[in-house]
């Protein structure tokens, strides 16, 4: 038995997350998915990067601890804090960047 | 999901306070400050107040009653006054309380890592409570505000306690400077 469907109409609905883990910036304790104080708009206005320690932040929030610093370091672990690749598609590197 | 809902009934609430012309808009420091705060899970022997209201917190106080070690006994009263730079900027933090201690000099100017050099903006008050609760179970002669404390703490242990208690619990000249019972009062 067959029928045929017609669609009429329909409705996308998507989410999206930074997939930050721990869902809180350290710096200014606002959600990764949501803004820090100088970002109007969650997402790609208010954007989270990663140090190769692997602690994650609000780009903004970060940026303007290391411009505080003479020494650029994690404010979670001080190592040395140098912003990592992203990884996109769960692959290895790829040229592109998060905050670099 | 829910956090963009949230997110928007915030700005929705902003609005209608702006439109309202009542609140002036906070600072990102207080904003920060305000979660501080919120998540702040105090030991019993520590308490807080707001001086200027509950709408003024940037500068606030803090009672320690340290419920072990030399200062046992005693109350200090710290001044917090939080510049609008925070977190990326750290309180400042006063002991207003006279108090005869290595790291802690006679003005109230409180000699710990984490108020100065070590400070991140990932620590928080509480963090500060935590160092400044440290700081009098165990005061550091190695890295002294009050010289003269120090000194005295590491030449005669035994005579640095008799004193440190005396002052605190009854109070007392040590060096010629009166040092009264540490009530939790500005005695600084």
């Amino acid at each position: 038995m067959t029928f045929e469907v017609r669609i009429k109409k329909w409705h996308a609905v998507a989410s999206w997350t930074w997939n930050a883990g721990d869902d809180v910036c350290g710096i200014c304790r606002m959600p990764f998915d949501g803004c820090p104080p100088d970002g109007k708009y969650p997402g790609d206005d208010s954007p989270v990067v990663w140090g190769i320690c692997t602690h994650a932040f609000h780009l903004q929030c970060i940026n303007r601890w290391l411009q505080s610093q003479t020494e650029q370091k994690c404010p979670f672990c001080r190592r040395q804090w140098e912003f990592k690749q992203a990884v996109v598609g769960g692959e290895d590197e790829s040229e592109d960047g998060a905050g670099t | 999901m829910i956090r963009l809902f949230s997110v928007r009934e915030k700005q929705k609430k902003d609005a209608a306070a702006a439109a309202n012309g009542k609140t002036v808009k906070q600072s990102a420091g207080e904003l920060r400050l305000q979660k501080d705060i919120s998540e702040l899970d105090l030991p019993k022997n520590v308490s807080i107040r707001f001086p200027n209201g509950n709408d003024k917190i940037m500068n606030f106080e803090i009672t320690l009653k340290p419920d072990e070690g030399l200062y046992k006994g005693g109350a200090f009263l710290f001044t917090f006054a939080v510049p609008t730079g925070y977190p990326h900027d750290p309180p400042k933090v006063k002991c207003v309380t006279k108090v005869y201690h290595p790291n802690i000099d006679l003005e109230g100017n409180i000699c710990l890592n984490i108020l100065r050099e070590d400070w991140k903006p990932v620590l928080s008050i509480s963090a500060i409570v935590y160092g400044l609760t440290y700081l009098f179970l165990s005061p550091n002669a190695d890295d002294p505000l009050n010289k003269e404390a120090a000194a005295m703490m590491q030449q005669s242990p035994a005579q640095f306690e008799r004193v440190v208690s005396q002052s605190v619990a009854r109070g007392c000249s040590i060096g010629g400077e009166f040092f009264p019972a540490a009530r939790g009062d500005r005695s600084g």
